[in-house]
């Protein structure tokens, strides 16, 4: 194995208890070549600073737990190549989200967000075992196949200035999962989530940016799916002043 | 740490009980990165205002007689709002790209039984009625058409 090379991570640190706001601590650590960001920090937290705290789980891109600002941009912490980036790495907690403890990031006000969406599927009236399976095509399936990928990691949330902004800004990830369900052949919930879209604070806040896509890990395209949401809720909208509604309440 | 964001965003309904370090701002936004172009994007709106007046004068001076029409078009020649022309022009061209580059996966993936078509079909199809528009608009300008 080569001898180690050294690098150093400005880590935000904030205790709650302490201090009065998020301050920056530099740690100069040896590391490994095929290093991640997060094997950099568990060495932190293992070897030099146990009180470092900071969220992760299933180490390949899957869990979504680990989400972080490494120099200013929102990443996966175990997708992220040490090798990418120079001798010294910024380490910050998620943009655009309280912060509970040094890399911790309060969750409660996304998942209130994913929840308001319904993002499960609605039917008017389940089916029932002996009607079978509800089948779908192919074609079907790549309707909304991409937007499922998502691994609300909130990566897209710490990227999008509305999200900075307008607190009640549903945000990439919830929209992205709503409308996820609204073009799923299965579903019949369209008419209620595009209600919660046509309100305020949700789609129409969009500007656009397309920050949530390019940062998307999965590479989701929240933005695609927000934009999408806007036209499918506008002529909702528009057919439910002419045609009875139908599907799930 | 880097500037705050607004101090309720991504707050859960109800705070918990453990106290929280205010959001912060993504570091780049709202001029550094990719969060440039979005600005610049958005702050052209402020530039087409300012036609939006230009217009109304041009529209103005054509209604007060051929002298007042005269004496904009030699206003016009000074090369500040030749610049300002200029600039505008290049503003257009910057909305229009960033606009077609995004528009296509805007779109739904059908309306009823109807699919649009495929992205880049789209993309072309944009450019050819942009190219289209400014040519009509050349030739009527150079007295072409009527």
């Amino acid at each position: 194995m080569s001898p180690a090379a050294k690098k150093t991570l400005v880590v935000t640190r904030f205790d709650p208890d302490r201090d009065e706001a998020p301050r920056a601590q530099r740690y100069e650590i040896p590391v490994q070549e095929d290093w991640m960001v997060l094997d950099a920090l568990n060495f932190i937290k293992d070897e030099v600073d146990g009180t470092l705290s900071h969220r992760w789980s299933c180490r390949m891109a899957v869990c979504g737990s680990c989400g972080m600002m490494v120099n200013g941009e929102p990443r996966l912490t175990c997708k992220d190549s040490l090798r990418q980036y120079g001798d010294t790495i910024s380490v910050a907690p998620l943009a655009n989200f309280p912060v509970v403890r040094d890399l911790v990031i309060e969750m409660d006000g996304f998942m209130q967000k994913l929840e308001s969406v319904k993002p499960w599927i609605l039917r008017a009236k389940e089916l029932a075992v002996e009607e079978g399976p509800m089948r779908q095509s192919p074609a079907e399936l790549e309707e909304f196949k991409q937007f499922s990928m998502c691994i609300n990691c909130m990566l897209c949330y710490a990227a999008c200035p509305v999200v900075s902004n307008e607190p009640d800004f549903l945000g990439p990830a919830a929209i992205a999962l709503g409308h996820r369900y609204n073009v799923d052949s299965r579903d019949e919930g369209a008419g209620v989530r595009n209600e919660i879209f046509r309100a305020e604070g949700t789609v129409f806040s969009c500007s656009y940016a397309n920050e949530c896509s390019e940062v998307c890990p999965k590479h989701v395209d929240p933005a695609a799916a927000v934009n999408q949401a806007k036209f499918n809720a506008v002529i909702d909208w528009a057919t439910g002043l002419v045609l009875p509604r139908g599907g799930a309440k | 740490m880097t500037r705050p964001a607004h101090p309720h965003a991504m707050q859960p309904r109800r705070p918990g009980r453990t106290r929280t370090a205010p959001p912060a701002l993504p570091d780049r936004f709202p001029f550094a990165g990719r969060y440039l172009a979005y600005t610049l994007f958005d702050l052209t709106g402020l530039l087409y205002l300012a036609v939006g007046f230009l217009v109304l004068r041009a529209v103005w001076a054509l209604g007060n007689g051929p002298e007042a029409w005269q004496a904009l078009r030699e206003q016009f020649a000074n090369p500040l709002y030749v610049t300002f022309h200029v600039l505008a022009l290049v503003s257009v061209c910057f909305v229009a790209v960033r606009f077609f580059r995004l528009f296509p996966k805007a779109q739904p993936p059908r309306i009823g039984p109807a699919k649009p078509p495929p992205g880049p079909v789209i993309h072309v199809m944009l450019y050819v009625v942009w190219l289209g528009v400014t040519l009509v608009m050349v030739t009527i300008l150079a007295g072409g058409l009527f």
